[in-house]
């Protein structure tokens, strides 16, 4: 006993040691806290928020966006030229351009890191595979790439992550790297806790402007609530991704830190599949539609912390045009009464919604959905729900007839929110099994053609088939939020959602 | 001895081999398929057909299982379809927080159980006594999150004590990594200073298990010593005067502790599963929640070797309890 009373001694002698000052000033570094994981900084793989949002912090690719725009600009590639058939593409590189090692950035070093992305065909690798035919170097800086068909938002890809050079003499041919990630970017990673925290700090040989803040810490959080007492317990500069959205507005109350709320290309919708009884009938889908009441949703549940949507592709993109219907509740009712619906007959739906994948509010959005088709006094709204895993089998099975789901896109293109959802090669897919011809036609045409104003025309077009024919109901689009201390500046949230902390600084 | 040993961990090898079996084959019953979970809606069929095969899940099931077995004999447990990296990679990993996690609480537990179990039960019928009952019932019941948000609300936020989650401060985890455990490596480093803040962090989540965990220990010390300070040789110690400090925890704890011992052992690799509610509170970077997040994603390779490297530790431990109990009492020997 005597012993374990010594110990216990030593141990408060130890914690009553004074905590040396830290080595590095308070201006030179920010922390910001996030409860998003990294799988993986191999650009082959990466395919999550987090693991995205690194790598475009620590490497950049032939082209990028402006920083609050979706305007695409040279960044590795000085310039860029397509052929008028629109089926190639050929990138000048800058001269001199380095990784974080030292080794050289040539169209080598491009064709070698697409064709390992394609070879290693992990989760992003459909993005390159599905449209380059062959990649040629013509020399040191001259990169030309075919494609199997024109496809107008090749150029947006080429801005994503899929398409960062990775250094061969580090990234191997044939197999993913789990090591330090080899920056080519603003940043470099020092220090890569798994599952904790990774520190990154200026690359010295980025060709670009240099980064505002020396050192850059993120810290991982297992949820929202751990976040929010550690933002409050001041352990973090910033926290972004993902406060509740009660935890965002108490923080807005709260002096002691600024809250800012910025657009985001994240969208919510329910899907019907389409061959399943009874939404094969166009006029239930079309009655469901009217009575969903998306500012009951946006208040209730978000506290107003995201925006109504009334089409697929999101506000602020170009080809945007707001076309389902607007809360109607006699309309709703009038078209089940018309289809012999009554309080005795009530139509008979299942409403599926996965409990955790899209936070904790996702249970609210089920209920409040319920609520309001209920309302009709026409429908019997049943609600159930399953993890993840199983929410994509049942729904790539064809199991589910009506389902809760959300959308992030790879590229900036209403493509990205067309073709997947309607597209009849890919709406299976999306357990919606919707399928067009005319749909077919005009998307495919509206990849091929390149004038952006030719392509909106088109887009227009199937906008409003979508209306008509509702095999999905948009329900809101997301915001995105960040709250900081006082004191650091250069917060800027991108329409792209590429959260650079390159700009961030402390005042 | 050595017979006795050898038989046990021979008997131990069908229990791991249980376990893996039924792991791998309701992994494979439920809904869910890993490829679709890690790919998502957005990847072409033929992309989703390419993984399935190059992760061998469209072989049948049994021949899955062989390769299974087979790998698992080599001592490789496959790659994580999250991270693409190898399973054990991951779990040499996480392994040294949970562990350290579990010492720590453990240390509270068995503290505050031997005290005030012993003193409940030399105090029986007492307000202590009273006290310690309503203890053991009603810190059982805690939910681990709620007290451990508790914790961090009042020592972490209110008073600006002590840290609220991880397992270090920024910029304080030591320089080289023996252990994996941040208080054995600072200590090994002569990081002092990182050896206080890895402390200061595992205080709030060490208590939350500890205290949790402590019920039962308060309880089954308490009965243990009730029993043998009514013993003969407890009455024989007191009538030759014998101070009673002494007698309490010479003679009457000594004996109480061997079957509270072969427990605690047992307690502890349990507690090393347990931590799961405590790690996610306090974003400990342990195995718990690793599993729980795996789980949720699907992501068989890892399933299935958290599980067959938990097995294989709580066989390990129960031999070592058996063992010990076997050497201080010969009787249960084969």
């Amino acid at each position: 006993m005597r012993k374990l009373f010594g110990s216990l001694m030593a141990l408060v002698l130890i914690l009553s040691f004074s905590l040396s000052s830290y080595a590095i000033s308070q201006k030179d570094y920010i922390i910001i806290g996030t409860t998003d994981k990294i799988a993986s900084l191999d650009p082959a793989k990466a395919y999550d928020y987090l693991s995205d949002n690194i790598l475009q912090n620590i490497m950049e690719g032939l082209v990028k966006y402006i920083p609050g725009t979706t305007k695409i600009v040279p960044a590795m590639a000085k310039r860029w030229t397509i052929s008028k058939d629109g089926l190639t593409y050929t990138f000048y590189l800058r001269k001199g351009l380095k990784f974080s090692n030292g080794d050289p950035i040539t169209a080598e070093v491009f064709k070698y890191s697409f064709e390992r992305v394609i070879r290693l065909n992990q989760e992003p690798a459909f993005l390159l595979s599905d449209i380059i035919k062959k990649i040629e170097v013509v020399n040191k800086y001259e990169l030309r790439i075919h494609l199997k068909y024109a496809f107008a938002p090749f150029i947006n890809i080429m801005a994503f992550n899929v398409a960062y050079p990775v250094d061969p003499k580090v990234y191997p041919k044939d197999k993913l790297y789990n090591g330090i990630p080899v920056a080519s970017g603003p940043y470099m990673v020092k220090k890569w806790v798994r599952g904790q925290q990774i520190e990154l700090i200026r690359n010295p040989n980025y060709y670009g402007e240099k980064a505002k803040t020396p050192i850059i810490l993120v810290k991982l959080y297992r949820n929202a609530n751990v976040l929010y007492i550690a933002l409050l317990n001041k352990e973090i500069d910033v926290a972004y991704r993902t406060l509740l959205p009660q935890q965002f507005s108490q923080i807005q109350k709260n002096k002691n830190f600024k809250a800012l709320v910025g657009p985001s290309p994240f969208i919510r919708e329910i899907v019907f599949n389409v061959k399943q009884k009874p939404f094969d009938n166009v006029n239930i889908r079309r009655a469901i539609s009217y009575a969903i009441n998306r500012a009951q949703i946006i208040q209730d549940v978000f506290n107003n912390q995201v925006s109504p949507l009334y089409t697929l592709i999101p506000k602020g993109m170009w080809g945007h045009k707001p076309v389902m219907p607007h809360y109607n509740l006699k309309k709703a009712i009038a078209i089940l009464k018309k289809l012999g619906y009554s309080k005795k007959n009530p139509l008979k739906i299942t409403l599926w919604y996965s409990p955790s994948h899209y936070g904790s509010t996702e249970a609210s959005l089920a209920l409040t959905i319920k609520n309001q088709l209920e309302a009709t006094g026409l429908i019997k709204c049943q609600l159930k729900s399953a993890e993840w895993a199983t929410y994509i089998d049942y729904w790539t099975k064809g199991i589910m007839g009506m389902f809760l789901l959300g959308w992030y896109p790879d590229y900036f293109d209403p493509d990205d929110y067309m073709w997947p959802f309607l597209a009849s090669s890919a709406s299976p897919q999306m357990g919606c099994f919707y399928s067009n011809k005319k749909v077919d036609e005009l998307l495919l045409k509206a990849r091929k053609e390149t004038s952006i104003k030719a392509r909106t025309k088109l887009y227009y077009k199937v906008q409003e088939i979508l209306a008509k024919e509702a095999p999905y109901v948009p329900l809101f689009q997301g915001k995105q939020r960040v709250v900081a201390k006082p004191n650091i500046e250069g917060l800027l949230l991108d329409p792209v959602q590429i959260f650079r902390y390159y700009l961030l600084y402390k005042k | 001895m050595k017979t006795y040993i050898f038989t046990r961990i021979l008997l131990s090898i069908p229990m791991v081999l249980i376990i893996l079996t039924i792991v791998f084959f309701v992994l494979r019953v439920l809904p869910g398929n890993p490829v679709l979970a890690m790919l998502g809606p957005k990847a072409p069929p033929q992309v989703v057909k390419a993984m399935e095969h190059q992760m061998g899940l469209d072989k049948p099931i049994l021949v899955q299982y062989a390769n299974y077995l087979k790998d698992i004999a080599k001592g490789d447990f496959g790659k994580s379809t999250v991270t693409g990296m190898p399973v054990i990679d991951e779990l040499k990993q996480k392994f040294p927080a949970t562990l350290e996690l579990t010492i720590f609480a453990m240390i509270i537990a068995v503290v505050i159980g031997i005290f005030y179990g012993t003193f409940a039960a030399y105090k029986l019928g007492s307000p202590i006594d009273v006290s310690a009952r309503i203890y053991s019932i009603f810190v059982y019941s805690f939910p681990v999150f709620w007290f451990g948000l508790m914790l961090q609300l009042v020592f972490g936020v209110w008073l600006n004590w002590l840290p609220v989650s991880g397992e270090s401060s920024p910029f304080m985890t030591p320089d080289k990594t023996y252990t994996g455990m941040y208080v054995v490596d600072a200590i090994i480093n002569g990081q002092w200073d990182v050896l206080k803040d890895s402390l200061m962090h595992l205080i709030l989540p060490s208590i939350t298990l500890g205290v949790v965990i402590s019920s039962i220990f308060v309880r089954m010390v308490r009965s243990n010593v009730i029993l043998t300070l009514s013993s003969q040789f407890v009455v024989a110690a007191r009538a030759r005067g014998i101070k009673e400090k002494t007698v309490l925890f010479k003679h009457a704890l000594k004996n109480a502790l061997p079957p509270i011992l072969t427990i605690m052992g047992l307690q502890f690799a349990l507690l090393l599963g347990g931590a799961v509610l405590t790690e996610v509170t306090f974003s400990w970077p342990g195995i718990g929640s690793y599993l729980v997040s795996r789980i949720h994603a699907r992501d068989f390779p890892a399933i299935q070797g958290t599980v067959v490297f938990f097995a294989i530790f709580v066989a390990i431990i129960s031999i070592l309890v058996d063992v010990i109990n076997a050497w201080i009492n010969p009787r249960v020997r084969y």
